[in-house]
């Protein structure tokens, strides 16, 4: 698109005044996907109401949801959320710091990088959540505990990505910024830093899925609030239509952050060749 | 005409025995540049022709002060009597163009002037106007990669410009341009470069735009590079690309051909 209008300018340069709008895409398939989903959860209620499995087992979408409506009314899950969110976006902050700054710091001196390759390459591959035990020994089983090890399972991808972001920036945008008398410093946060923006990026949107597992994973263990503890509780006791609106509860979070993390990427690179 | 008087103004770039050598592995290094001793006169164009490979890009990057030679001195000279002083400002404008893809059009032409502290408005003003220079006025707010590659280097132009520099270097400017596109913005830089009377470097590969751009034309040998002759271009200015055409052009060509042929096959069969 960009192409064909840019040539037809090329000759004649005076009338234009803003850039192109880039007109949306339109796909007529874009209501399959919810009709998919309309039909499978009809055949799932109809499914469990004809069938005759019991309840205990796999309660009705209905039942589902109007468990989920109950939990927040009257059982306080609104509280739950509010505390595994805050947990989730504490380490995946505290991750997004030390993994942007330490990414930068080993993208641009090789010496850093060779002292602390080692290390990174012993942590990564360690699974965050045999952690656990030894967390809960140094921290007990309270808020930093959760908070630091949510930062655990996020530090690497954003620290990893960071150092390929900064690593892969274009020599010769740094020679054109060198040329036009740009200091060392201003190299590093105009040039490499803008440029590793996208990478970097990729490295958040793992982090933060990777920071939803981890937070839930350990609430089932060790937390008597938040919604892993929530979810562990419901299960101990059977209630299994509590068990699936957390569930449900969990895969709203998630898709929510994904697309708020979409429009983010979108509007951040929103420079980026279409 | 005018260029000539500008010129007093403006910097003379002198090099003498300068020499370049790569480091490798094997520690022996291969030798780049050798030996070179030249003067690029003050407010006209030296266009660097020589075959691939013979350093013409590495002795830009050196005269431009972002690379270090091993032996030898790059000297500024000023004035008729050609004092030696410190370095002019100088801008450079890439065949690869290096503009920064995050950045819209104005403010990649005004980011030297905002790495230099200059205020929001003014350096928007200046970039504005070195925008229009370039007869790219509506395409502010565009974004490079929303742009062709002839209007990407007018960009570039822009951006150098708008720098005042005393020194302009050209690297290989309209190499990854098509034929037409070239063209049309050789055209366009011979119209800056003889109104500005600034003294220009010019490295290319092809020898029409060094005759159709240069006041005289720096011939290389292969590597290790070498200054293998000057040819003055005896062309009237203004140019047009009608000359391109001309008997005069043609010798000259011939005349550069001539000395480049053997240079271009050891750089062959090296």
């Amino acid at each position: 698109m960009a192409q064909t209008s840019s040539q037809a300018t090329i000759n004649d340069t005076g009338d234009v005044d803003s850039p192109p709008k880039i007109p949306r895409f339109k796909d007529e398939t874009w209501w399959y996907g919810p009709a998919a989903m309309l039909v499978f959860l009809l055949g799932w209620e109809l499914g469990v109401s004809f069938s005759g499995i019991p309840e205990l087992f796999l309660p009705r979408p209905s039942v589902v949801l109007r468990t989920l409506a109950e939990q927040f009314a009257s059982k306080g899950l609104l509280y739950d959320m509010v505390l595994t969110l805050t947990r989730i976006f504490g380490g995946f902050l505290l991750a997004s710091v030390v993994g942007i700054g330490i990414g930068i710091l080993m993208g641009t001196s090789r010496r850093i990088y060779a002292i602390a390759d080692i290390f990174v390459a012993t942590l990564y591959p360690v699974p965050k959540i045999s952690l656990i035990p030894l967390l809960v020994i140094w921290l007990g089983s309270g808020e930093l505990f959760l908070v630091v090890l949510c930062a655990l399972g996020c530090v690497f991808p954003v620290l990893v990505n960071t150092i390929y972001g900064v690593r892969q920036v274009d020599e010769g945008l740094v020679l054109a910024a060198r040329d036009l008398g740009a200091t060392p410093m201003q190299i590093q946060r105009k040039i490499v830093l803008p440029a590793a923006v996208p990478s970097i990026f990729a490295g958040l949107r793992i982090a933060l899925g990777i920071g939803i597992i981890m937070v839930v994973a350990a609430e089932m263990q060790t937390a008597r609030y938040g919604l892993g503890a929530k979810l562990f509780a419901a299960g101990q006791i059977l209630e299994t239509g509590e068990v699936f609106a957390i569930l449900l509860l969990l895969a709203a979070i998630g898709l929510t952050l994904t697309k708020i993390q979409q429009r983010l990427d979108n509007i951040v690179s929103r420079w980026r060749t279409r | 005409m005018s260029a000539a008087l500008a010129g007093e103004n403006f910097a003379a770039v002198s090099i003498e025995h300068l020499t370049h050598r790569w480091a490798s592995r094997t520690g022996r290094g291969t030798t780049a540049l050798s030996d070179i001793s030249f003067e690029f006169p003050a407010g006209k164009v030296t266009a660097i022709v020589g075959p691939s490979g013979c350093g013409k890009s590495t002795l830009l990057l050196i005269l431009r002060g972002l690379m270090k030679a091993s032996d030898g001195d790059v000297q500024f000279l000023y004035g008729p009597e050609r004092r030696p002083g410190p370095p002019p400002r100088m801008s450079t404008v890439w065949q690869a163009f290096n503009l920064l893809p995050w950045r819209t059009v104005l403010d990649n032409v005004a980011f030297g002037l905002e790495l230099a502290g200059v205020g929001r408005a003014e350096r928007e003003e200046k970039a504005a106007a070195a925008i229009r220079s370039v007869e790219l006025a509506g395409f502010e707010n565009h974004y490079p990669a929303q742009l062709s590659g002839g209007m990407r280097q007018r960009v570039g132009l822009a951006r150098g410009l708008v720098m005042s520099p005393e020194i302009l270097f050209l690297d290989e400017p309209f190499g990854a341009l098509d034929a037409q596109t070239k063209l049309y913005l050789q055209e366009q830089m011979s119209a800056v470069v003889e109104s500005s009377g600034k003294t220009i470097i010019l490295v290319t590969h092809s020898i029409e735009e060094a005759i159709f751009l240069g006041d005289q034309v720096l011939v290389m040998t292969a590597r290790p590079g070498r200054v293998a002759a000057t040819i003055p271009v005896d062309l009237p200015r203004p140019r047009s690309f009608e000359m391109q055409s001309s008997p005069r052009s043609g010798e000259l060509f011939n005349e550069i051909y001539g000395l480049l042929r053997d240079e271009v096959r050891k750089a062959m069969m090296s």
